[in-house]
C-alpha cells in the first residue's frame, strides 16, 4: 500500500518534471540506483570552454611503463618494439573496479586520468608545459619526467618523421593552421572495426598467426628467390600481432583477478559477490574467447576499444553496437530469459558511461575545434543487414532508453534511417531528440549506401554494413572496406577557397602567398572570371591536404606501426603487414571534410548579384570594405547580408551557385587519388571548426568580419539568414545530388520544443522526416532546446550543467562550450514545423 | 566611442573586436581596454549601448518563424 | 625487513606465489573503487605508507 503510494507520487512528479522539460531530473528519478551511482561518478574529460575541468591529471604512469620497454627494444622493428612496450603497459597499469560497475577497462592508471598520446608530434608535446592544473602532484617531479620524455620523443615522434619526407613549401602551408586541421598519422587517428572477425577471441587470431608464421618459415627454409626476400620482414609483425594479443588476454585476467580477490576478501553484500564472480567469469572468457552472452559481448567490445587507445589516440569511435550486439540480449533476454530488460539496461547504460569517461590529452587547438569533448564518437544504429533487410532491433530501442536515463554528450549516435524502420523506433529517435539530447542525427541509408557505392566501388552488400567512420562519413566493416586510419586529416578551411580568390592566392590574415596567382579580381571581367580562379583555388588548396596526408597514410607503417591493429584487422593478421599499409587490399574510403564550405556560395553570390548583375558595387568597392574589416561600411555590410540571396531559402539565384561548386569539387574528387587509387570526395561539415577559424578567415562577401564565427556548418544556411521556413531549407539542399555530388552533408535544424510536443509534435516531424526522406538528403540533426533555457543557461551555468546541444557533428554540455559558440548556436533559426 | 561602463572614451577601433553573433544586425561585441567590459556596439552609429552580461542578447533573435522560440525581442 | 607478502593488501597470484596484486580501496571526491597494481611478494614494503600489518 505504501509502496504504491509512493510510486505514484513518484511518478506524478516525473510527469510534472516532464512537463517542465527537466530532462535531467526526469532521468535521475527514473533510472536505477546503479546508473545513477555511474553516471554521478564519471570525471568530466572533456575541456569547458577550452580547459580541462579542476582534478583532472595527466597519466604519467602509463608514458613512463611504455618508454622503460621502448627504450629495452631500440634497433627492432617498430611494430615489434611498440608491441613489448604496450604489453608492459598492460601487464602493469593499474586497473580499478569501481563500485557498482560491470563493464571493466580504462585508459589510465584511475578514473580521473586522462591519458597523452606523446608519440605524435613534438610540437604539441612541448604545450603541455603551458596546460594549467592537468600535471600531477608533485609537480616538480611530474614536469621532470615530462622533460625526460619531450627530450626523448624530440624528432621521433611520426609527424616528426613525417616533416622531414614532406615538399618543404607544403610543410609549411600545411603547418600554418590556415588551411587544413589535422595530423596526417594514425598517432590522432580512428579506426574502423570488424567485430565479425574480432568475435572469434583472441586465441583463434593467435592460432591464425601461428599457422601464417609456420608456413613462412617453411617458405623461407626453400628456394632461395626474390619472392621469400620481402616475408622476413613479416615474421616481426606476426610476432608483435601475437605479443599484444597475449597481452590483452593478460590484461583482461588481471581485471577477473581482481574481481575475485574482491568477492573472496572484501565484499559482504552477496548480491554484489555474485557480480563480482561474474565479472571474473566475463573477464577471463573474453577477448580470449568468443562472447556467448551479452555481458561478455559487451565486456569483449570495450575490452578492444580499449586496447585501441592505449594504442594511439583514436579521435572518434565508429561503431555499431546494436547491431553487434543485439543478438546477444535477444539470447538473454528473450529466449534464455538470463537478464530482466532493467537487468539488461543498467549493462547498456554503463557502456555509454564506460565510454563516456574516456579521455584522452588534446593540444588547445584541437579542444577549441571539438569543445567539451574528447572526440567525435558516433555510434551507428539502425539500418539494414547486409541483404538488405531492417536491422533495427531490440538493442536499438535499449540504447535509445539508456541514452535518455543517462544522458550523456558522448558517445551520440547516427541513426540510419530507411523505409522500413518501424514506427516504435522512430518514436525512441524522436523521444531522444526531444529530451534535448541533440542526438540521434538522422541518416538516410538508402541514400548513403548508394553513395557508398558510387565513390569507391565497395559491393552493396559491404556497403549496407556502413558506421560513422567519424562524425559524418559512412564505413563498410568489412575484410577489405574498413578503414585503419584518419584520413580526414584533408580537412580543408573552405572558406579559404573565396578568400584566396579575391587576393590573387594571398592570405592576408597569416600574410603569406598560399594559393597559386589567380589573378587581381579588379581585373576579372565578369562573373565567369572570379569563378574560374574559385576553381584554381579550391584545386589548389584539396591537392595540397591530399597529398600530404596520402604521404602521411603509405608512411605510417613506417613512422607509426599499429601492432594492436593489425591483430584485429583481418587483412593485416593474412598478409603480415601493418593495417594502415595500404598495399594490403584496403579499397579506399577517403574523403576530404569541408569545414568552412557555405560561404563560398553565399559570397559568390553577393558579388555575381552587386556587382556583375546589377553593378550596384564594384569590385574596387568590395576590396576596400574587406580589407577594412568591413569597419566603416557597415550600410553596405548589411546591403551583403540582408538583399544578397543566401543559401537555405529555396532561392535557385545561390542555390545554383552551390550546386555548381559542388560538381567542380566532385569532378575534382575523382582527380584526386588515395593510395589505393580511389577517389577523395567532399564532405561539409564543422565540428566546432567554424569558432576556431573564426580568426583566421578574413572578411568575406557574405558580411561576415574576422573574428566572427562562420556558418555552423555542413550545408546549413547562415544563423538566423533561412528566413523561408523549414521547407524550403529542405528544398534548397534536395537541389543536388546527394550521392554524386559528395560524400555527405551535414544539415543542423533547430525545433521548437513547446511546438513539438506530446503525440502532435511527433507527427509534425515524422512528417518533417518524410520530406527530407523525399528530397532524398542523406542528414539532418536537431536541436531542441529552446532560448530561455540556453540564456538561463549563459546567466547561471552552475544550474544548468546538464543541458546538452548539438554543436555540429557532436553534441556537448552547453555550459562546456564558449560564449561565441553558445551565441552561434542561438541564433539558428527555431524552425517550426507544420 | 565611450565605454558605457566606465566610460572610457577612445576611437572605436581601440575597443577590441570579439564577435558578431548575428551577421545581420549590426550589433557587434567588443571589449573595452579600460575597464575589460563587454559592449553591445552599434557599428552603424558608432555607439557603445550596453554592458553584456553572461545571458543578455543585445542583437534579439533570428527572424525564422517568430513567436515559437520563448525569447527577448529587443 | 617487512615485504609486500607481510601486508594485508597482498594477494598471491594462484599461479605465482612470489608475484601478487596490491589492492587498495580508493574514495575519490566523485566515486569508490578497488585499485590493484601488480607487486613482488617480496617487494621492500619499509617505504610504503600504505603497508598494514597482516
Ligand atoms: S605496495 Fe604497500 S600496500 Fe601494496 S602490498 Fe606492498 S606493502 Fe602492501
Ligand atoms: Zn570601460
Amino acid at each position: 500500500m505504501g509502496q504504491s503510494t509512493a510510486r505514484t507520487e513518484k511518478e506524478s512528479s516525473v510527469e510534472e518534471l516532464k512537463n517542465r522539460r527537466e530532462w535531467w531530473f526526469v532521468a535521475e528519478k527514473t533510472r536505477s540506483k546503479r546508473l545513477d551511482y555511474l553516471r554521478k561518478g564519471v570525471w568530466k574529460k572533456g575541456a569547458i570552454g577550452g580547459n580541462y575541468a579542476p582534478g583532472i591529471k595527466i597519466d604519467l604512469t602509463f608514458p613512463q611503463l611504455f618508454i622503460d620497454k621502448w627504450q629495452e627494444h631500440e634497433g627492432e622493428a617498430i611494430m615489434l618494439q611498440k608491441a613489448h612496450a604496450l604489453a608492459h603497459v598492460l601487464d602493469n597499469i593499474p586497473i580499478f573496479i569501481t563500485d557498482n560497475s560491470q563493464i571493466m577497462g580504462y585508459i589510465g592508471s584511475a578514473p580521473h586520468n586522462i591519458v597523452w598520446h606523446w608519440q605524435g608530434i613534438s610540437m604539441v608535446n612541448e604545450e603541455i608545459y603551458n596546460e594549467e592544473g592537468i600535471i600531477p602532484e608533485p609537480e616538480e617531479e611530474s614536469l621532470e619526467i615530462l622533460a625526460n620524455l619531450n627530450d626523448y620523443w624530440g624528432g621521433r615522434t611520426a609527424v616528426d618523421k613525417l616533416a622531414r619526407v614532406l615538399d618543404p613549401e607544403d610543410a609549411v602551408k600545411f603547418m600554418s593552421g590556415a588551411i587544413g586541421w589535422g595530423t596526417p598519422t594514425s598517432a590522432a587517428t580512428y579506426s574502423t572495426k570488424d567485430f565479425d572477425y574480432i568475435f572469434k577471441g583472441f586465441e583463434a587470431i593467435l592460432a591464425e598467426v601461428e599457422e601464417r608464421m609456420e608456413e613462412t618459415e617453411e617458405k623461407l627454409q626453400g628456394n632461395p628467390s626474390p619472392e621469400i626476400l620481402p616475408l622476413y620482414d613479416k615474421l616481426p609483425r606476426w610476432e608483435a600481432m601475437q605479443i599484444v594479443l597475449e597481452a590483452g588476454i593478460r590484461y583482461a585476467e588481471r581485471y577477473a583477478r581482481l574481481a575475485r580477490t574482491l568477492a573472496e576478501h572484501f565484499e559482504s553484500d552477496p548480491e554484489r559477490r555474485e557480480e563480482l564472480l561474474r565479472i571474473a567469469e566475463t573477464c577471463e572468457r573474453v577477448p580470449a574467447k568468443p562472447p556467448r552472452n551479452l555481458q561478455e559481448s559487451l565486456q569483449f567490445d570495450h575490452f578492444v576499444q580499449v586496447l585501441s587507445r592505449y594504442e594511439t589516440f583514436e579521435g572518434a569511435w565508429p561503431h555499431r553496437p546494436d547491431y553487434i550486439h543485439g543478438p546477444y540480449y535477444d539470447k538473454d533476454v528473450n529466449q534464455d530469459k538470463r537478464l530482466s530488460k532493467e537487468e539488461a539496461l543498467d549493462l547498456v547504460g554503463e557502456h555509454l558511461i564506460r565510454t563516456h569517461e574516456v579521455g584522452i590529452f588534446a593540444p588547445k587547438w584541437a579542444r577549441e575545434g571539438l569543445q567539451g569533448i574528447t572526440g567525435t564518437w558516433v555510434w551507428t544504429m539502425g539500418g539494414v543487414k547486409p541483404d538488405g533487410s531492417d536491422a533495427c532491433n531490440d538493442m536499438t530501442v535499449a540504447y535509445m532508453q539508456a541514452a535518455r536515463l543517462v544522458r550523456v554528450s558522448n558517445p551520440t549516435f547516427g541513426f540510419r534511417w530507411h523505409p522500413k524502420v518501424k514506427d516504435e523506433v522512430m518514436r525512441e529517435c524522436f523521444e531522444c531528440i526531444r529530451h534535448g539530447l541533440g542526438y540521434p542525427s538522422m541518416r538516410n541509408d538508402p541514400v548513403l549506401v548508394a553513395n557508398t557505392v558510387h565513390w569507391y566501388g565497395h559491393p552493396v552488400e559491404e556497403a549496407r554494413t556502413w558506421v560513422h567512420q567519424a562524425c559524418m562519413s559512412p564505413c563498410p566493416t568489412t575484410k577489405y572496406g574498413c578503414q585503419p586510419m584518419r584520413m580526414a586529416s584533408a580537412t580543408a578551411n573552405c572558406a579559404k577557397m573565396i578568400e584566396y580568390a579575391l587576393h590573387d592566392g594571398y592570405d592576408p590574415v597569416v600574410n603569406m602567398q598560399m594559393g597559386p596567382k589567380t589573378g587581381d579580381p579588379r581585373e576579372f571581367k565578369d562573373f565567369e572570371d572570379l569563378f574560374g580562379a574559385w576553381v584554381k583555388q579550391m584545386e589548389w588548396l584539396r591537392n595540397i591536404l591530399v597529398r600530404t596526408v596520402n604521404l602521411g597514410r603509405v608512411k605510417d607503417p613506417e613512422f607509426f606501426g599499429r601492432p594492436f591493429l593489425s591483430a584485429i584487422y583481418e587483412r593485416a593478421v593474412e598478409t603480415g603487414t601493418d593495417a594502415c599499409d595500404p598495399s594490403n587490399g584496403d579499397r579506399g574510403n577517403a574523403w576530404v571534410t569541408g569545414f568552412t564550405w557555405v560561404e563560398n556560395a553565399d559570397s559568390l553570390a553577393a558579388i555575381k548579384k552587386f556587382v556583375y548583375d546589377e553593378k550596384k558595387y564594384t569590385m574596387d568597392e568590395v576590396l576596400d570594405a574587406l580589407n577594412a574589416n568591413w569597419v566603416g561600411y557597415e550600410e553596405m555590410r548589411l546591403d551583403f547580408v540582408k538583399n544578397a540571396p543566401k543559401w537555405g531559402n529555396d532561392d535557385d539565384y545561390v542555390d545554383d551557385l552551390m550546386v555548381r561548386c559542388l560538381r567542380e569539387v566532385s569532378r575534382h574528387s575523382k582527380e584526386n587519388r588515395c593510395p589505393s587509387n580511389n577517389t577523395w570526395p567532399l564532405l561539409p561539415e564543422n565540428v566546432s571548426g567554424n569558432i576556431h577559424y573564426a580568426n583566421l578567415v578574413g572578411a568575406l562577401p557574405n558580411g561576415r568580419r574576422l573574428g566572427d564565427a562562420l556558418y555552423d556548418g555542413g550545408i546549413s544556411p547562415g544563423p538566423g539568414l533561412d528566413k523561408k521556413g523549414p521547407t524550403a531549407v529542405l528544398k534548397s539542399c534536395g537541389k543536388f545530388d546527394h550521392v554524386t555530388d559528395g560524400r555527405a552533408f551535414l544539415l543542423n535544424q533547430r525545433l521548437s520544443p513547446t511546438q513539438l510536443s506530446g503525440e502532435k509534435g511527433y507527427q509534425l516531424w515524422k512528417a518533417y522526416m518524410k520530406t527530407w526522406a523525399d528530397l532524398g538528403l542523406d542528414h539532418v540533426q536537431f536541436n531542441m532546446v529552446d532560448d530561455a533555457t540556453l540564456r538561463a543557461a549563459q546567466k547561471d551555468p552552475e544550474k544548468y550543467q546538464e543541458v546538452i546541444v548539438r554543436v555540429a557533428g557532436y553534441s556537448a554540455h552547453f555550459v562546456d562550450i564558449s560564449r561565441k559558440t553558445q551565441d552561434n548556436i542561438i541564433q539558428r533559426t527555431v524552425q517550426g514545423l507544420g | 566611442m565611450k565605454c558605457s561602463a566606465c566610460a572610457f572614451e577612445a576611437p572605436i577601433g581601440k575597443f577590441r573586436y570579439l564577435y558578431n553573433a548575428r551577421i545581420d544586425s549590426s550589433i557587434t561585441m567588443r571589449q573595452c581596454p579600460q575597464c575589460e567590459q563587454w559592449l553591445a556596439v552599434d557599428e552603424l552609429l558608432g555607439e557603445a549601448k550596453d554592458v553584456v552580461n553572461p545571458g543578455e542578447a543585445p542583437w534579439g533573435k533570428s527572424a525564422g518563424i517568430e513567436g515559437l522560440a520563448e525569447d527577448v525581442q529587443v | 625487513m617487512a615485504t609486500c607478502k607481510d601486508c594485508k593488501g597482498f594477494f598471491a597470484r594462484e599461479d605465482d606465489q612470489d608475484r601478487g596484486d596490491c589492492v587498495m580501496r580508493v574514495t575519490d571526491p566523485r566515486q569508490a573503487y578497488y585499485k590493484a597494481v601488480p607487486v613482488e611478494a617480496d617487494k621492500d614494503a619499509s617505504k610504503c605508507s600504505s603497508f598494514r600489518k597482516r
